[in-house]
């Protein structure tokens, strides 16, 4: 069903992808003015504002350092953090993991809730749940992220004091499960948020135009019991899409969770992000985008290979 | 199944009991460096205060007191400082403390190829020498009044059994993971990105710490900071004057002031002429009122400024001068006699008819800075300058626009150490003199007062410079302002310090 | 490919008019759109029926309750909340149009390119349009303008620029549909130009998707702004943005939480209407129902 062929030519796009995200974020980045924070300090004397740049490895001419990254790069160096003075590949290895907690629960989250409810809401649709779920989902989706999250943590962890505000333990018990699901379950609950209104959308309308679909139809006329259609054919149908939104969301959870990380203070990617950003670590920078490029290209790149076994109607020579 | 859920719900509802029993919470806004030659943000010098306790520290009037140092002598006029070090200290790792780590620190500090970011602090060293296992002698190549102010500032010891031969800012193991200092607390755990966690030192030199640990987290926003703060998950926040709000009012949250040594200021870029004469720049300290930036948006929270030695530095400062009060009419005056007087419609124009016309630049993100802009550039408006407001990210204001001298105006501004030492600042042709200001008269005073140790003949020479200040001002002083803090009710025995030099003592913080 | 999918139902169109009488009975679809005509009329006429400057500072009366004057009161720089809500309107409402504009045409441009030449040069811009698909968007803005600086222009352009990908995967598809049907082939023979075959052909198949598409975008765009002031990378005070006024809302969220909550229920049902209507546009636009 697969052949060498098309997952060749998928690795090989994959690897185009990854070289424009690195080409364009590194040219981004060092044609803008401005320079690293340590440069930024105004009490610097000029002395010492030369041995930082030579430190940083700022003299070269700019051709000579982009060949420079990327011959390091290609061995798996990115290089060291100008802010925090390790290894680029250390620094965000230190967070990944608590990014992948913080994306794996509201991914999770997500699921849990969009599915059935976008599944019973498109099997039946114009009914009160169906309009209850619309609504609720449309004005989830206009609420401003940092927003509901101020709210959550006046309301729930200030004025009735029953979740901590923010962090990812309490001091002192760094390591306990119990702790640590009490910490994450604002962020994720914001973090989900959207991604639950969103999913729900889709499943809603994929159910609904899979209800409709010729050989479900067939299946119905035939006298099929109605739990049976729904399981085999139209939520088999539904959830190819579905499938495919949850791979569009994923950048978002693993990159874009900045506003959130920061309002709970749970040290992930996206703070980290931000951080490089502001503080203009270029390595870092660098990093940051390639390995959330990569862990978007590689998920990418499973479902175009999950795709052909699941609906053979995608052909794989094409 | 069911009672497991039910018994989860409510451990996550309640929380784990007696989770934090006598650890003092303190923010931070990103993962601190823990080596305070290369420290390079106030995060992680507030931790370095205090893992790594310095020769002398500062009392609450800011004058240095013995701390690894038991008593010390000035001699040969001020060029030699002979300290007597304690000869009960150990290092966190069991290592006695000796002469030798003092001169390591210090050899380091001053060699700027190290990557010491206190290079410029200690230029004036000649040598360093350990005279015996105890006792530790330096050398000035010239006298240097502010030596001992700035060995209690960030001059933190290390070890040099750990960090001889060793390139400070790649030696990670020790900066991010596990410091070796002589202070009050040690590292036990540092979680990346989320805490640094101090627990007592049993074998402290000093008074035994009351408390059992204290634990730095990460928290990059201020808000959530401040929704910590009241939830009980942090006991002190450093705060602006815009956060005030928050924290009024808590039954267990003291509001505190402290002095802080910073003065904010407007750069008037003298390369420019339309600010080179005197008069133009005196107007503007009359144009503007300082008062309504004070009372209004820091909340009454910052001092009246008389020139640039802000009243923190109490011993320096001179009460006597009279402030210069807001007087627009006083303001178009002393235009009047520089030559700008206003036009048909109001515009201030020179002789040739051409408008009193200027950007004034401010970093972008901080309310109070914006708004301290906004009310400058309104106040000037008001006496016909045309003046344009312009918000710059941090960095490229400092990079592209301050120290190249491509700008017109720029409010920003200086925190010094507790000594009223601003050569650097104000003297001609020096670094820091980012409006190029020059006053020979200036010059002679800052560097006569750099070097005078006598505190009678020096606080006279500063005065006279803050009164030579008022007339030729080298920059628009716009206000010293304080150090806010919000602070936990059971957190006592702080000491009336800005909370840098207030951690220097934290031995003796209490949490009831 | 599920996108296609999804999108192929609208295609089979429904004659213009029924959908047009459908959405004029849809309560629903007329609440949205006379909420957004008051939207933009409260943003674009208020300040010209209320002429008062946004940006003075008045520091004697800081955090004033409503009077006759001042109906909403003043924020914390004593500044007109009311102005500043309907200035701040008009700049929040601007980013989500312009925003959508740049989306929409880059979108296109790419996807009639690809679409219509092929080859190598298609080859080339799927690639970087998967790329910049790969990139989270909002971190690329966070790039940007830490970078070249926050502000009106270059939050539209970052926002825009960072959104057309699905768009022009789409027009590229139906491009290459058509290109395949015979009427385009005949009107290509009587020598209509490739731009002709765009506007006169594939435009309007995807018009309902493209709305559809816009009124997200509009949403998305106004979102972001908020987002990107929480970080301060959003539109610079003293200019006031919907997004800018609740985010400087945070520190008086205890003392004076009607500084919060002002800005906030404007984007609420601002995204709200739009989101909405753009949803009856397509069920309108929907055959199959």
């Amino acid at each position: 069903m697969l052949s060498p062929g098309y997952v060749a030519r998928r690795v090989l796009h994959a690897l185009v992808v990854l070289a424009v995200v690195a080409v364009v974020t590194f040219f981004i980045v060092r044609l803008a003015p401005g320079g690293p924070a340590a440069l930024a300090d105004p009490a610097l004397r000029d002395a010492e504002r030369a041995v930082i740049e030579a430190r940083l490895g700022l003299n070269d001419p700019l051709p000579v350092q982009f060949l420079k990254f990327v011959g390091n790069a290609v061995r798996g160096d990115l290089g060291q953090s100008f802010l925090f003075g390790t290894p680029t590949t250390q620094v965000i290895a230190s967070r990944l993991g608590n990014t992948l907690i913080l994306a794996g629960a509201a991914l999770t989250l997500t699921l849990l809730v969009a599915v059935p409810l976008g599944t019973l809401s498109g099997l039946r649709p114009h009914s009160w749940l169906d309009r209850l779920v619309s609504f609720i989902s449309v004005v989830v989706l206009a609420v401003p992220v940092f927003w509901l999250g101020l709210i959550l943590i006046i309301a729930l962890a200030v004025l009735r004091p029953v979740l901590p505000a923010g962090g990812m333990y309490t001091t002192g018990m760094e390591g306990n499960l119990v702790d640590l699901l009490r910490h994450l379950l604002l962020p994720a609950v914001v973090l989900a948020s959207a991604s639950i209104a969103e999913l729900l959308r889709y499943t809603r309308s994929s159910v609904r135009s899979a209800a409709k679909l010729d050989h479900v139809r067939t299946a119905r006329a035939k006298g099929l019991p109605q739990r049976t259609v729904h399981v085999r054919h139209v939520l088999k149908n539904a959830l190819i899409p579905v499938v495919t939104v949850i791979g569009l969301q994923l950048p978002r959870l693993v990159g874009g969770a900045a506003v959130t990380e920061t309002i709970f203070a749970w040290p992930g990617m996206g703070r980290l992000s931000v951080e490089a950003a502001l503080g203009r670590d270029y390595p870092l920078i660098l990093g940051v985008t390639l390995v959330v490029a990569a862990a978007v290209v590689l998920f990418n790149l499973l479902i175009d290979l999950v795709y052909p076994l699941i609906d053979p109607r995608i052909r794989t020579d094409g | 199944m069911k009672r497991t859920l039910m018994t989860l719900g409510l451990a996550l509802a309640a929380g784990l009991a007696g989770a934090q029993s006598n650890i003092l919470q303190l923010p931070l806004i990103n993962d601190p460096i823990l080596n305070p030659l290369i420290a390079p943000d106030l995060g992680s010098i507030l931790v370095n205060k205090v893992l790594f306790p310095g020769l002398v520290r500062p009392d609450e009037n800011l004058q240095p007191v013995p701390d690894l140092a038991k008593s010390w002598t000035v001699t040969n006029g001020g060029l030699v400082y002979t300290f007597a070090l304690r000869d009960d200290v150990r290092w966190h790792d069991g290592k006695p403390f000796t002469a030798d780590d003092v001169v390591y620190t210090f050899k380091t500090a001053a060699d700027p190829k190290s990557g010491s970011r206190l290079a410029s602090d200690f230029s004036s060293i000649k040598s360093v020498e350990a005279r015996g296992k105890y006792t530790v002698r330096f050398t000035l190549s010239r006298p240097f009044a502010p030596f001992l102010i700035l060995l209690g500032h960030n001059a933190g010891i290390l070890p040099k059994h750990l960090l001889e031969g060793k390139d400070l800012s790649s030696n990670t193991a020790f900066n991010r993971q596990l410091p070796i200092g002589t202070g009050p607390f040690k590292v036990s755990r540092v979680v990346p990105g989320a805490s640094v966690t101090l627990e007592a030192n049993k074998d402290y030199y000093g008074a035994a710490p009351k408390l059992a640990g204290i634990t730095f987290k990460v928290v990059p926003d201020l808000n959530t900071q401040v929704a910590q703060l009241r939830s009980g998950q942090l006991d002190w926040v450093t705060l602006e004057p815009s956060n005030l709000a928050s924290v009024q009012n808590v039954p267990n949250i003291a509001i505190k002031q402290a002095n802080a040594v910073q003065h904010y200021l407007v750069f008037f870029n003298l390369k420019n002429p339309l600010f080179t004469a005197p008069k133009v720049r005196e107007a503007m300290q009359y144009a503007v009122n300082r008062k309504a930036i004070i009372d209004g948006i820091l909340k009454g929270y910052a001092d009246y400024p008389t020139g640039t030695i802000p009243t923190a530095l109490r011993t320096y400062y001179d009460k006597s001068i009279k402030p210069i009060t807001y007087n627009p009419a006083q303001a178009l005056k002393l235009l009047a006699q520089a030559g700008w007087k206003p036009n048909a419609r109001g515009t201030l124009v020179n002789a040739k008819g051409e408008p009193f016309k200027f950007t004034l630049i401010v970093d972008k993100g901080n309310a109070t800075r914006e708004q301290s802009a906004l009310a400058v550039q309104q106040d000037l408006k008001k006496i016909g300058m045309d003046v344009t407001l312009q918000t710059l990210e941090f960095g490229t204001l400092v990079r592209d626009y301050l120290i190249p001298g491509k700008y017109d105006a720029n409010l920003i501004w200086w925190t010094t150490p507790p000594d009223p030492d601003q050569y650097s600042f104000y003297a001609t042709g020096q670094d820091n003199n980012e409006a190029s200001w020059s006053n020979a008269r200036a010059d002679s005073l800052l560097k006569r007062g750099r070097e005078t140790v006598d505190p009678v003949a020096r606080k006279n020479i500063y005065n006279a410079y803050q009164r030579l200040t008022m007339q030729d001002p080298p920059v628009l002083v716009l206000y010293y302002p304080k150090e806010l803090q919000a602070i936990s009710k059971d957190l006592t025995g702080v000491p009336d310090l800005g909370i840098r030099d207030a951690l220097r003592y934290t031995e003796r913080f209490q949490l009831r | 490919m599920a996108e296609l999918a999804t999108t192929r139902a609208y295609l089979a169109q429904a004659p213009a008019q029924r959908s047009w009488r459908r959405l004029r009975r849809d309560p629903v679809a007329l609440g949205s759109a006379a909420t957004l005509v008051l939207v933009v009329v409260f943003a674009f006429l208020g300040p010209v029926v209320r002429p008062v400057d946004p940006d003075v500072l008045d520091l004697a009366r800081q955090l004033a309750p409503s009077t006759l004057a001042q109906p909403l009161g003043t924020d914390e720089s004593g500044r007109d909340v009311l102005v500043r809500l309907m200035l701040g309107g008009r700049i929040s409402l601007m980013v989500g149009l312009f925003a959508v504009l740049v989306s929409v045409s880059v979108g296109t441009l790419v996807g009639a390119l690809a679409g219509f030449y092929g080859g190598w040069l298609a080859g080339l811009l799927m690639r970087v349009t998967d790329g910049i698909l790969a990139l989270p968007a909002f971190f690329l803005s966070v790039l940007t303008l830490t970078f070249f600086g926050p502000g009106l222009v270059p939050l539209v352009l970052v926002i825009g620029l960072t959104s057309w990908m699905g768009l022009a995967r789409l027009v590229r598809g139906e491009v290459l549909k058509f290109r395949e049907e015979q009427y385009v082939e005949a009107a290509r023979a009587l020598g209509s130009h490739d731009s002709r075959v765009l506007f006169r052909h594939v435009l309007p198949q995807i018009l309902p998707t493209l709305i559809v598409n816009a009124s997200v975008g509009i949403s998305t765009a106004i979102l972001a702004e908020s987002a990107l002031s929480f970080l301060g990378l959003g539109i610079q005070p003293p200019s006031a943005s919907w997004g800018n006024m609740l985010s400087g809302a945070q520190n008086y969220f205890y003392t004076a939480p009607r500084l919060a909550l002002y800005p906030g229920v404007l984007i609420l049902i601002t995204v709200l209407a739009t989101n909405l209507l753009g949803d009856a546009v397509r069920d309108a636009t929907d055959p199959t129902d």
